[in-house]
Formats: C-alpha cells, structure tokens, sequence
C-alpha cells in the first residue's frame, strides 16, 4: 500500500540561526490518525508547507499519496485538503460564501455532506469571517477541509481555540475518515490534546525528526511526576530500588519523584503506609523529549533558560 | 455566481474601487465635454496655452485646444486619466500575489487544485477587464458630454486615446506585478510602479523642452501611449505594440519569479 506521506531526508535550510528542517525521513502510512509532535518552533509548519508545495526543499523529495509534491501537485490538491496553522480566510466573505467559494474552486463537494458538518460542529454559517472569533474561523477550516472527503487531510494545529464540545466532534470526524481507510496528519505541540487520537506520533524538535512511535510506546515511557502526602513521617529506605522511580526525595511526609512506565511497584511500597493524598501530574512533552531522545544539556540548557 | 473561480471572486473583489475610479474618470470626462462651448467662450484657450509656452508643456499642455479632443488631451488624458489608471490597474495587481501573501490566504487558496500560474493569470485577466471597463465607462460619459454640448468629438479617435490609456496601465500594472510576485512585499510594488510612473512623466515632458533629452524619451512609456496623438490621429498599431510588449514581458517575469519563490507563511 502507498503510503500517504513520504519524505527522504527533505530539508529547508533557512541559515545557521533560522528554523528550518533537516535530514526528514518520514513515512505516514495510509489510513491512520498520525500527530506529528514538537515544541513551537520545531519545524512542523515547514515540514507541512514543504508537502504542500507553499515552499521549495533545499535538498531531498517528498511524496505525498504516492505522488511528487512538485511535479503531481494538482492531482495532490484535488485529493488532500489542508487547514493552516495560522489560519487567515477572506474576512469579507460570510462562513457560507467562503465554504462555495472553497468547494467550487475544489470541483465536486457533496451539499448534504457539507450541511451535516456545519451542524455538527455547530458553525454558524451566515457571519461574516470577519466577525468571527478564532474557534469560529477554525470551524469553517475544517468543514472546507472535511466537505470533499479528502483521502489526506494537513491539520496544521487545529484544536486551537476550539470549545470541549467541539473538539471532541473533530475527534469524531477523524475517526471516520479513519475508519473509511483515509487518512488524517495533526500537528500539534501538546500531546495529551492528541495522544487519545492518534495511533502513530512523530516527534520532531530544532528542525530534527526524533523518533516515530505507536503512541502506546510513548505513553509506556511516558514520565509521571508523583507526589504522596502521608499521615506520618516515612522512611527513604521502603522506597529504594523500585523499578521505574527515580528522582525521589522525601521533605518530612511528603514524597516526591518521577515514574517512568507503571507507577505499580510504588503504589505498592506506599500502601505500607497512610497515604493521605497523591497527586500525578503527566510530564509535558518538553521532558519526555529531554528524558528519551537524547537531546542533552544544550537542549536542557535551553528549556531551563527559557523558563528563567 | 461571483464566487465560481478565482476569476470571478476578483471581479468580486474588484467591483467596488474598479465602479468609483471608474466614475471619477467618467465623470470628470462628461464634465469637461459637457462644459467646454462655455469654457472657450469665457477663456480664450489658445491664447492661455501661448502664454504659458514650455511652461505649460511640463504638464502635458501640447496641442491644439480649440477642439474638443485636443481640450480633453491637455486636460484628461495627459496627466489626471493615466494617473488614476494606473492607481488602479497597478494597486489592484500588486495585491494579486503580495495581499494574498500578507493577508495569509494564499496558503488556503494554492491547497486547492489550482497552479500559482493560473492563479496570477486568472486575476491579471479580471483587472484587464476593470481596466476596460473604466475607459467604456469615459467613453460613454465622454460621447454623452459631446452630445449635450452639440460639440464634435470623434467617437473612434477617443476609443483609441482610450486603448492606449488602457496599454499604458497594464504596461504599468504589469511592473507592480512583478515585482509584487517576486519579493511579496506589497507596498514596495506599488511605490516602485508609483514612481516609475512619475519618473516617466517627468522624462517625457521634459523632453518636449529640452532637445539634449530627446533621445531618451523613448525610455518612457508615456512616450508610446500619447506621442503618436491618438485623439487626433487614431491608434498607432507600432506605440500599442510597445505598451503590450512591456505588458506581457513583465507579466512572464511575474509568472516565472512567482513559481519559483518560497511563498512567506
């Protein structure tokens, strides 16, 4: 099967101390929920305007659905449909001129299929652009983006601004698309916005794609940072050695420390004692980059000068 | 259906400034023509035009004003006509690529199945269009004025003052696309094209005075769009020619820089 992103070692150097991507060799294979993970700045916006063509590789090739991105472009256009992270529609136009506009200029776009969408997302289609808010704007991106029932679909960000109610509704719709075979590429730099959503995640940070993981993978190694509240003083030594607890420190009744994987062997140790309260607060994906990909004290450096 | 193609939303987009600019030519147009017996009666025009001599010529005063059109020439198409048009034709090119760019919507637009060449030439044929339809619009409010005034002017001979009107600002529409599609920066394109244009004015009035220049007056395209007279003398097919040359060389530099660019995020 083709796969329906591929690039070889694309890169777009933009200088020494600008953001580019270098050196991406990703494969999305057709009819997955795929979230493409990094930290603002990373280079997943680039990454996704070299698919789209926007911009030009300095070196290496992509494919997208098994076609050149340069050479087959239009074939590409037609099939794949793409919601910008910084999103900007024309302001003039109401919701409904803009989603007329849109599917004239793709061909084909199925009316009951695009009046479903609007109601579920709960757009409403008769404001002008421009008095929309971001969320509102969002929505009409990703009904243009769902309404040709694209076999790839480019989602540049796009929880931002959304409500609960409708985020879970966009969860839905990616689901479907999965479900009908096709195919659905999120970047996002928060993981537990897509974590429940996707099956594979690509972790790219400073313009290097870091790693590729079934997200169930990444969760195993996921880091947790705990902390008990006990009802009496506890000693260090009934914690020691536990597998997948490190960092512990004891400050009188409270513990705290970081678990990688199952938090079982310390939830056991713990129940020797009164536990008054824990609290597990998941580590962002900024850590679990610094715990698991090696990017070492220049990046640990940086993430600390950046929170001074 | 305005919203069919990126044709059609240009018109759309462009219906508005392409209506007022449109009655502003006209009307000052019909104006002149309407009010020109009283204007010869009251002022002896040849006489002021004597006067004034090279003076006058600096700001397009050549000819013979005792008609209609030779009035409308020293009046409208030397100066005021070709500086609105050119606003137009070349502010509304300039937004074609660089506004779609700054605005952010170029991103949406290109994702859809259309090629950036066909993009820029979809919207280079709507200004053409606005183009036409500002100078049908002087045309009829022209003729009318004549009408009303009982006063000759020669319906073909405006046309073609109107064409080359029309050459002269995709000429200079052209140069604004270029450069808009090439660097993306909007204000630069229409400063670049603003200033050429008064560049070439200037270059081409002041070589009416001063003989030393005259062999660059063909450097200005204002050179080809009024030097042959065409209120008098009909269309010279060599200055069209010209205009549409540098039209359509720029429009090529346009769609070439354009395809090749890293279009801004």
């Amino acid at each position: 099967m083709t796969a329906a992103i591929e690039t070889k070692e694309l890169t777009k150097w933009y200088g020494h101390h600008a953001r580019g991507i270098i050196d991406v060799d990703l494969v999305v294979e057709a009819g997955q929920i795929f979230g493409f993970l990094g930290p603002n700045g990373a280079g997943k916006s680039t990454t996704i305007r070299l698919l789209l063509d926007l911009i030009r590789p300095t070196s290496g090739s992509a494919r997208v659905l098994g076609l050149d991105v340069r050479r087959d472009r239009l074939e590409i256009d037609r099939r794949t449909s793409y919601v910008p992270g910084e999103l900007s529609l024309y302001s003039d136009l109401t919701g409904r001129q803009l989603l007329t506009y849109l599917g004239n200029l793709q061909g084909k776009v199925d009316a009951d299929y695009r009046e479903k969408l609007i109601e579920r997302l709960e757009l409403d289609p008769a404001k002008k652009i421009k008095s929309m808010s971001r969320g509102n704007k969002q929505k009409v991106g990703l009904v243009a983006a769902f309404m040709i029932r694209p076999d790839l679909l480019i989602l540049d960000e796009p929880t931002a601004g959304l409500d609960p109610f409708v985020q879970l509704e966009f969860e839905h719709l990616c689901e479907e698309v999965r479900t009908d075979g096709r195919t659905v590429f999120i970047s996002s730099h928060q993981l537990p916005e897509v974590e429940h959503l996707c099956d594979r995640v690509g972790i790219i940070r400073e313009g290097r794609l870091l790693a590729v993981e079934a997200i169930s993978t990444l969760k195993e190694r996921a880091l947790r940072k705990l902390e008990i509240d006990f009802g009496g003083p506890v000693k260090a030594e009934a914690f020691a050695n536990l597998p997948g607890v490190r960092d512990l420190s004891i400050n009188g009744q409270v513990l705290s420390c970081t678990v990688m994987g199952s938090v079982d062997a310390l939830v056991k140790a713990a129940s020797r004692f009164e536990v008054v309260n824990l609290r597990s607060m998941e580590t962002s994906l900024e850590e679990i980059f610094l715990a698991y990909y090696g990017t070492g004290d220049d990046a640990a450096k940086e993430a600390g000068h950046a929170a001074a | 259906m305005l919203l069919r193609n990126v044709f059609t939303k240009t018109v759309r987009d462009l219906r508005w400034p392409t209506f007022w600019i449109s009655l502003g030519m006209a009307g000052m147009t019909g104006y002149f023509a309407v009010l020109f017996p009283t204007y010869s009666k009251i002022f002896n025009i040849s006489d002021m035009l004597k006067k004034m001599g090279d003076a006058g010529k600096l700001f397009g005063v050549t000819g013979d004003a005792t008609t209609l059109a030779g009035f409308l020439h020293i009046e409208l198409f030397s100066m005021i006509l070709p500086a609105l048009m050119v606003v137009l034709v070349a502010g509304m090119a300039s937004g074609f690529t660089a506004g779609e760019e700054s605005r952010g919507t170029i991103d949406i637009l290109l994702s859809y199945p259309i090629s950036r060449r066909r993009m820029v030439l979809e919207k280079v044929l709507a200004v053409t269009l606005a183009a036409f339809a500002a100078a049908i619009a002087v045309w009829v409010f022209g003729l009318l004025g004549a009408a009303a005034s009982a006063t000759a002017l020669p319906a073909d001979n405006l046309a073609a003052a109107l064409l080359m009107l029309v050459l002269l600002g995709l000429a200079f529409g052209a140069v604004a696309l270029a450069i808009a599609a090439a660097t993306g920066n909007r204000a630069a394109s229409i400063g670049a094209a603003v200033g050429l244009l008064v560049v070439m004015y200037l270059v081409d009035a002041v070589s009416n005075i001063v003989d030393g220049l005259r062999t660059v007056q063909p450097l200005s395209l204002f050179h080809y769009y009024m030097g042959g007279d065409p209120l008098r003398n009909g269309v010279s097919l060599a200055d069209a020619g010209v205009l549409s040359a540098v039209a359509i060389v720029f429009l090529a530099v346009a769609l070439i820089a354009f395809e090749r660019r890293d279009l801004a995020a």
